[in-house]
């Protein structure tokens, strides 16, 4: 983790800190009564009202937990793809709950990178198309030395003119990550990105978005139930029934393979 | 099975609606016109037929010789019980509060009461001479005494009195036209100048069998010119005479509702073949559990059924609806009267048939599609690849086989000028067009795509979309195609018929209205003004008239002109040349009279001395010189005759009224002759029948714009993950609803480029085969119309994307990781 840099405030603009993105009293409940499911925090007669956690700037996170642990939920309450039923987030000194529709989409559109598990990719678009597709939709022009140090990084080069449907998962999934990449978001969410790629295309993507963090301090936070992924990362938050269980740094796959044995998964 | 039809038609209840509303409206369409026509039929029927309802025979002369003999041998016959001797003339009549006279048809009232027909609005049927009854449209009232005036044997002005005793209602016989009609006893028919009757109206005795009695006449008669007729068969005739063109509409209308079911059954097709895509994996299962393919072709099928008869029968109250609508807004105030509604049985059973058949017709693809669904297709994941066509070279070569003999047909057609090698050619080559399209819309909706790219993002996304599943794309742009092709096809025959018909009424007819003084001293020099002055009068000049010996001795009539004040006032001056100083347009029959040949010279003589003009012959009753010449010649000449030109769209009827009032005031001699009501029956026609092609565009367009709006609903379901995605890379809701918007406009504008283009060629080619044999063909291209139709039919495209649309932006970003 890197130390707090001394920054000045600007009149009116929230104060920066540390954390790029971070929760607090987070809980999302999908529908009400007595069928509700309670998929982050807020049990009734229970101690934990929400959610409370912080991915610092710069570093690569690792969301982990068994199925059904409430991940995805997280996830998507934090990149403001999903609503949450209480509690705030903060992107930087952004409070996301607030936003109107229009200020979250642009918020995404500028300030957050996505890479998926599955269909990522519009499948009109060939791959430099869907590479640059937020950008043109922000009306921003890619600055042509960083295309050509993501796409060259990324192995891509022969491949901007093919459509998904003619790249491999691999490839697809690198496209993605590269989609990601180019905007320089505030963040990086994805969602488990390798799950559907065997374990050398898998392994690939996870160099990518470590060597992101490393090289050009990319905050890169992933959801994954693979042990091996979660191992590539800085740090590892550990979910369980919609709570916080855990938090490993430095983490190996054998660390967190035993941490989840410790949950009972 | 019947369970899960049923519960099949309950879960896809919306998107049936689409395939519903389309049936409904082509369906509704056919049975209204079906009863529209038969509803004029009637009508017409009973309003002419009034005067033969009450007829059991008639007896009309095949040369147009008097009857009176006849009459006396049809009388004498043991089954007549009364003949009415139809007589009838004509008068100038001036009725009182109106200074100018007015144009009366009359026609005898029977002697016996039963042969009586008219209805009165009021008052009674005259007795006795110098009694009258009037029509409504005279505008005399009851007890008024109106001033007829005829001439006598030798020409001399006769005027007698006649005192309006009833005023009939002639519930909308539209035979009298723009004229009154005056009703008297026979006696006074013939004071008034009537020849002898023309017609024979028989009455039998109680419980005659009219065509036993028609026999025994017509063996009564054997061997003189007359027609017998029982009097129900006249009067079928007399109205044929009058709806033909009512049926040539009829038959238009039909083709039209025949377009509206062809559109109807492509967006059916696209709807079920789209409903079943869906359900791949639903009738997957149920082959899995057993369900054979017949049988699901079966359940598809009754589907269909459910579907085409219920929308079949909405369709036929509709169209039933319509007409009667119509008909209370028309009512029998019109060129072509209406009452009430006649509803004929075949309109009902017709409609429900075509609409069922239709819609099964259009299901019979997509079922067996449905059927070869593996059983395996459940267990895959759904195939978002688009669907290929196979038929697609077999549609290439059908198309082909069609439209190369079709248009050879058409060509064959404008050389010799045969509409009937052209109408075959034409409907081949349509047929041929719209197998092609289903293969040359994708490529060009391609093309159009790329063109906008440089509208953004959006546009560029929205052209690969609209080209994702070509065989959809083709068949709902097809689907506006044909509504397209057709409308604007005649939009553009009816512009260059109109074009043409006016220039050759206008050469035909130069003149609007003509008023003559029928007085020595002329009409006054300030009645060129008031005239001009008259609401509806565009320009008018007058013309002097004087006295000329030609090169046979004999004085003849004739007219001075000033040609640059006469330029304005003639429509055309192809068949009536305007003179120039020395110069005299004269009358056909001097050829043979005078033995003058265009550009011969020729001398005219009068009291102020004689002088040789150079002849130009034209469509004139009298010789026409300038005026200065005519002066010259016969210094007595006075100003006699008025040209008027009315403005175009004033109302002919009213301006001649009033034209009538106002010279009347001026020279009580005046009379009032003109074509102008010629002329704007013609453009009444075209004007109807374009008002009709906009409606038809209305209903092409509507059930085409379900077809894109279906359409579009179903790829926002299908691509529910994809918008998903796109919301959360950062797609604001305006900009999906703009993506569908620019799918749309894509599909539909070119749909409708394509429709205007063809159906400006059809328009041409199909004018020019039907006018070709009349002469010269004056092509119109009405711009303004074809561009609105383009406009109009993009703009229904980009309306059907805003449902959609909205739905589309309501996908929560959420939804692209639902997988
Ligand atoms: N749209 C939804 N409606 C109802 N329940 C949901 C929905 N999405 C997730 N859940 C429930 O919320 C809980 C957490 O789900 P999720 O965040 O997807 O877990 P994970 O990603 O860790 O497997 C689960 O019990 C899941 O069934
Ligand atoms: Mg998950």
């Amino acid at each position: 983790m890197s130390a707090p840099v001394p920054v000045m405030t600007v009149p009116g603009e929230p104060p920066p800190t540390a954390d790029a993105v971070r929760a607090s009293g987070l809980t999302r409940t999908y529908g009400s009564g007595s069928t509700a499911v309670h998929a982050l925090g807020g049990r009734v007669g229970d101690g934990t009202a929400g959610v409370d956690v912080a991915f610092a700037r710069g570093a690569f996170t690792a969301i982990m937990g068994p199925s059904g642990s409430g991940k995805s939920t997280l996830m998507h309450c934090l990149a403001g793809l999903d609503t949450p039923t209480g509690g705030q987030v903060f992107l930087g000194g952004t409070e996301l709950t607030s936003l109107r529709d229009d200020q979250l989409t642009r918020l995404r559109r500028d300030r957050i990178g996505f890479v998926f598990q599955s269909f990522n990719l519009l499948p009109v678009l060939d791959a430099r198309e869907n590479i640059v597709l937020p950008m043109q939709l922000a009306g921003r022009r890619p600055d042509p030395t960083w295309f050509d140090a993501v796409v060259a990084r990324l192995g891509l080069r022969d491949r901007l003119r093919h459509r998904p449907a003619e790249l491999s998962g691999g490839q697809q999934q690198r496209v993605a990550v590269a989609r990601a990449l180019l905007p320089r978001p505030d963040v990086v969410f994805a969602d488990e990105p390798t799950g559907n790629l065997d374990s050398r295309a898998g392994a690939e993507v996870l160099d990518l978005l470590r060597s992101s963090v490393r090289e050009t301090g990319q905050t890169v936070v992933m959801v994954t139930h693979d042990p091996a992924a979660a191992a590539y990362a800085d740090r590892v938050v550990l979910l369980a029934d919609g709570r916080v269980a855990g938090d490993i740094d430095d983490p190996t796959a054998d660390s967190v393979l035993a941490a989840l044995r410790g949950l009972g998964a | 099975m019947l369970r899960v039809i049923t519960a099949g038609l309950r879960a896809h209840a919306a998107r049936l609606v689409a395939s519903t509303v389309a049936i409904v409206i082509a369906v509704g369409f056919v049975v209204a016109t079906v009863t529209l026509s038969e509803t004029t039929r009637s009508t017409m029927l009973e309003a002419v037929g009034a005067r033969y309802t009450s007829t059991d025979v008639v007896v009309t002369s095949t040369t147009g010789a008097p009857l009176d003999d006849v009459a006396r041998d049809v009388a004498a016959l043991p089954g007549v019980a009364a003949v009415d001797l139809a007589r009838s003339t004509s008068v100038q009549a001036l009725v009182p509060g109106r200074t100018g006279a007015q144009y009366l048809l009359v026609d005898s009232v029977a002697e016996d009461p039963a042969l009586r027909w008219q209805h009165l609005a009021g008052g009674a049927l005259p007795d006795r001479p110098g009694e009258v009854a009037v029509s409504e449209r005279v505008g005399a009232e009851i007890g008024d005494v109106l001033i007829a005036t005829t001439y006598d044997d030798e020409g001399r002005e006769v005027t007698s009195e006649a005192t309006v005793v009833g005023v009939v209602d002639l519930r909308g016989d539209p035979s009298a036209g723009i004229n009154g009609r005056a009703f008297v006893v026979g006696e006074q028919v013939e004071t008034w100048g009537g020849l002898g009757p023309s017609e024979l109206r028989i009455a039998g005795w109680p419980r005659t069998d009219p065509p036993l009695l028609a026999a025994e006449v017509r063996s009564g008669l054997e061997g003189q010119a007359v027609d017998v007729r029982t009097g129900e068969e006249q009067a079928v005739r007399e109205a044929e005479a009058l709806t033909g063109d009512a049926r040539v509409l009829t038959l238009m209308l039909l083709v039209f509702g025949t377009v509206a079911l062809l559109v109807a059954g492509l967006v059916i097709a696209n709807t079920f073949a789209v409903l079943l895509a869906q359900r791949t994996r639903e009738l997957a299962l149920l082959r899995c559990v057993g369900a054979t393919s017949r049988q699901v072709r079966r359940s598809v099928l009754a589907e269909a059924a459910v579907t085409g008869v219920a929308a079949s029968a909405l369709g036929v109250g509709a169209g039933i609806g319509l007409a009667a609508l119509v008909s209370a807004l028309v009512g029998t105030d019109s060129p072509v009267p209406l009452a009430g509604v006649t509803v004929p049985l075949s309109a009902v059973l017709g409609g429900l048939a075509v609409g069922t058949v239709t819609t099964l017709l259009a299901a019979l693809a997509p079922a067996r599609a449905a059927t070869r669904v593996a059983p395996l297709a459940a267990l895959r994941p759904l195939d978002p690849a688009p669907l290929r066509s196979r038929g697609g070279v077999r549609r290439l070569v059908a198309g082909l086989l069609l439209v190369v003999p079709g248009v050879a047909l058409m060509v064959a057609g404008i050389a010799v000028g045969d509409v009937l090698l052209s109408v075959p050619g034409g409907a081949l080559s349509f047929l041929g067009v719209v197998l092609l399209a289903q293969r040359a819309v994708p490529p060009v909706v391609a093309a159009a795509g790329r063109l906008v790219r440089s509208g953004g993002v959006t546009a560029r996304l929205a052209g690969g979309n609209a080209t994702r599943n070509p065989r959809r794309t083709a068949a709902t742009a097809t689907a506006l195609l044909i509504g397209v092709t057709l409308t604007s096809a005649m939009v553009v025959g009816a512009a260059t018929t109109r074009a043409t018909a006016q220039a050759g009424l206008a050469a035909q007819y130069p003149t609007d209205v003509v008023v003559t003084g029928n007085s020595e001293d002329g009409v006054p020099a300030s009645l060129v003004g008031r005239l001009e002055a008259v609401d509806g009068v565009q320009a008018a000049t007058a013309l002097t008239a004087g006295g000329l010996t030609g090169p046979d001795g004999y004085e003849t009539w004739s007219l001075g002109v000033d040609p640059a004040e006469a330029a304005p006032v003639l429509r055309s001056t192809d068949d009536l040349p305007l003179p120039a100083e020395g110069t005299a347009v004269l009358p056909w029959w001097t050829v043979d009279t005078w033995g003058i040949e265009d550009g011969d010279e020729v001398t005219l003589s009068g009291d102020g001395g004689s002088r040789t003009f150079t002849a130009r012959l034209g469509d004139t009753d009298h010789p026409l010189l300038t005026t200065t010449d005519l002066t010259a010649l016969d210094p007595d000449a006075v100003a006699d005759t008025l040209w008027l030109r009315l403005a175009d769209g004033a109302d002919p009827a009213a301006v001649v009224d009033e034209v009538t009032d106002v010279a009347g005031a001026a020279v009580p001699t005046a009379a009032v002759t003109g074509l102008a009501s010629e002329r704007a029956a013609l453009d009444e026609v075209l004007d109807v029948l374009l008002l009709i092609v906009t409606g038809l565009l209305g209903v092409a367009v509507l059930i085409a714009l379900i077809g894109v709006g279906n359409t579009l609903a179903l790829s926002v379901v299908e691509r529910r993950q994809e918008n998903g995605l796109l919301r959360a890379l950062g797609l604001t809701r305006g900009q999906v609803r703009g993506l569908l918007a620019w799918e749309a406009a894509l599909v539909a504008g070119v749909a409708a480029v394509l429709g205007v283009v063809l159906g400006t060629a059809y328009g041409l080619i199909g004018v020019a085969s039907v006018l070709g044999d009349y002469g010269e063909v004056v092509l119109s291209m009405p711009w303004l119309q074809v561009g609105a139709i383009v406009v109009v039919a993009t703009a229904a495209g980009l309306l059907a994307s805003v449902l959609p649309g909205r739905r589309a932006a309501r996908t929560p970003p959420v939804a692209a990781l639902a997988g």
